[in-house]
């Protein structure tokens, strides 16, 4: 019971609601972040850090936050976090502390993090919201780095700072090129994951059919929707 | 209201809660910034861990406050790297982007022969110039590893004792970077900062 739960929890905030491609939630890291996949991946993984803590100190302190003042409550417990972060990269990795500069303090406004305490932790129990929230942000840093491979690999022919090829388009490591890489990966995951809903609405209702005796539904093609 | 309501009510409730959330992070921050603190020597180590990639041992070469400022830049700090017996400068150039008001800091490493102590510190050149940190300037991504590099490969011209410059007149020591040119401006001072620096003042002769 319990594992399921957490279960569909994790796999809403991963595939269902991925933050980046589902959401499009927090654009300004993503764009300014991606240029190279190890900075996304360093961008994602704080992301996720700073969400895991808001998320548990937000539920524990649910029932405590009046319903009139919980924004500015969650803002500050949201900004704490994030000034921690950075004293803590500042002091133990600095290369990553530098190469995201602004965009560190700017996790402080980053739609996912209030959306999913506002969405989610500030109506779930403690252990559903750390869920939720390593869910989300390890959704995100998929995403992130995901967007970070294909830039650095077309922008600077590059795979996590290891050079693999002469050839590059400069295009990709450009504001233009962001924006160009995002729609097709949202396109694409979208494609995909409607795709893979299709394929399990279609075997439920085989599961449903087969006791009954009727006819058997014909093999997926794809086709279904059309 | 009488004080008894206004203590049950929503309002100072909504208060009580929020500035007790702000305190407690307030103090968790306070504390934590003592224990993340990162000194100013921890900052010197990794400024020489990335112009060096090695640990070296360096010793701060004291200066008087005249013969640290000058006309293109101001002289922040000079070290005297014992590993090699070279001269590690850290110099801010004047003359950047926005009316001239803008800053460029840079470390400078200068090649030297002969010490100072026995009176025969000759310049020979610039071993490796690496950027630090700038004051008002937006175009810094246009300075790549090449730009800097070009300091490094004219040390004859500096022995000959000759500064960069960074107006492009055909001259061989033009180091400008194409529509960055006041920030091109800042970090030429800063190199020649440097080497007044080194030229005036280590090797023998008047601030």
């Amino acid at each position: 019971m319990n594992v399921k739960k957490y279960g569909k929890i994790a796999y809403d905030g991963l595939i269902t609601n991925n933050a980046t491609f589902k959401l499009v939630l927090g654009t300004c890291a993503t764009l300014g972040m991606s240029t190279s996949a190890a900075n996304s991946f360093g961008m994602g993984l704080s992301v996720t850090v700073v969400l895991l803590l808001s998320n548990v100190l937000i539920s524990m302190l649910r029932k405590v936050i009046p319903n009139t003042v919980r924004i500015p409550a969650f803002v500050v417990i949201i900004a704490t976090m994030v000034t921690l972060l950075r004293m803590v990269l500042e002091k133990y990795i600095p290369d990553l502390y530098d190469s995201m500069g602004v965009f560190l303090p700017l996790i402080v406004v980053n739609c996912v993090i209030l959306g999913r305490a506002e969405a989610f932790a500030s109506k779930n129990p403690v252990l559903d919201s750390a869920v939720d929230g390593i869910a989300t942000g390890l959704g995100l840093t998929f995403a992130l780095t995901f967007i970070g491979i294909v830039r650095e690999f077309l922008g600077s022919g590059s795979f996590f700072g290891i050079q693999v090829m002469d050839f590059k388009i400069g295009f990709f490591t450009n504001a233009a090129g962001a924006f160009f890489v995002y729609g097709i990966c949202i396109a694409l995951f979208v494609f995909v994951t409607h795709k893979m809903e299709q394929r399990q609405r279609v075997r439920k209702m085989r599961a449903l059919r087969a006791p009954a005796g009727d006819a058997p539904l014909p093999p997926v093609t794809g086709q279904e929707d059309k | 209201m009488t004080a008894k309501q206004f203590f049950k009510s929503n309002a100072f409730k909504s208060l009580a809660v929020l500035i007790a959330i702000v305190l407690a992070a307030g103090v968790l921050l306070a504390i934590c910034n003592d224990i993340f603190h990162v000194s100013d020597e921890e900052r010197f180590a990794r400024s020489i861990a990335k112009i060096y990639g090695t640990q070296v041992t360096t010793e701060e070469v004291e200066l008087t406050e005249e013969e640290k400022s000058y006309n293109t830049g101001r002289v922040d700090a000079v070290y005297l790297v014992a590993d090699d017996g070279n001269y590690l400068f850290k110099t801010t150039g004047f003359g950047g982007y926005s009316g001239g008001s803008g800053e460029v800091t840079l470390w400078t490493v200068i090649l030297c022969e002969g010490t100072r102590e026995a009176g025969d510190l000759r310049l020979t050149g610039i071993r490796k110039v690496v950027y630090e940190s700038n004051e008002g300037q937006t175009l810094m991504s246009n300075f790549t590893n090449e730009y800097y590099a070009f300091f490094t490969e004219h040390n004859e011209a500096i022995a000959a004792g000759e500064s960069f410059t960074a107006i492009k007149d055909g001259g061989e020591l033009d180091n400008v970077s194409a529509g960055a040119s006041q920030t091109s401006n800042a970090i030429v001072n800063a190199v020649n900062t440097a080497l007044a620096c080194f030229r005036g003042v280590l090797s023998g002769g008047q601030a």
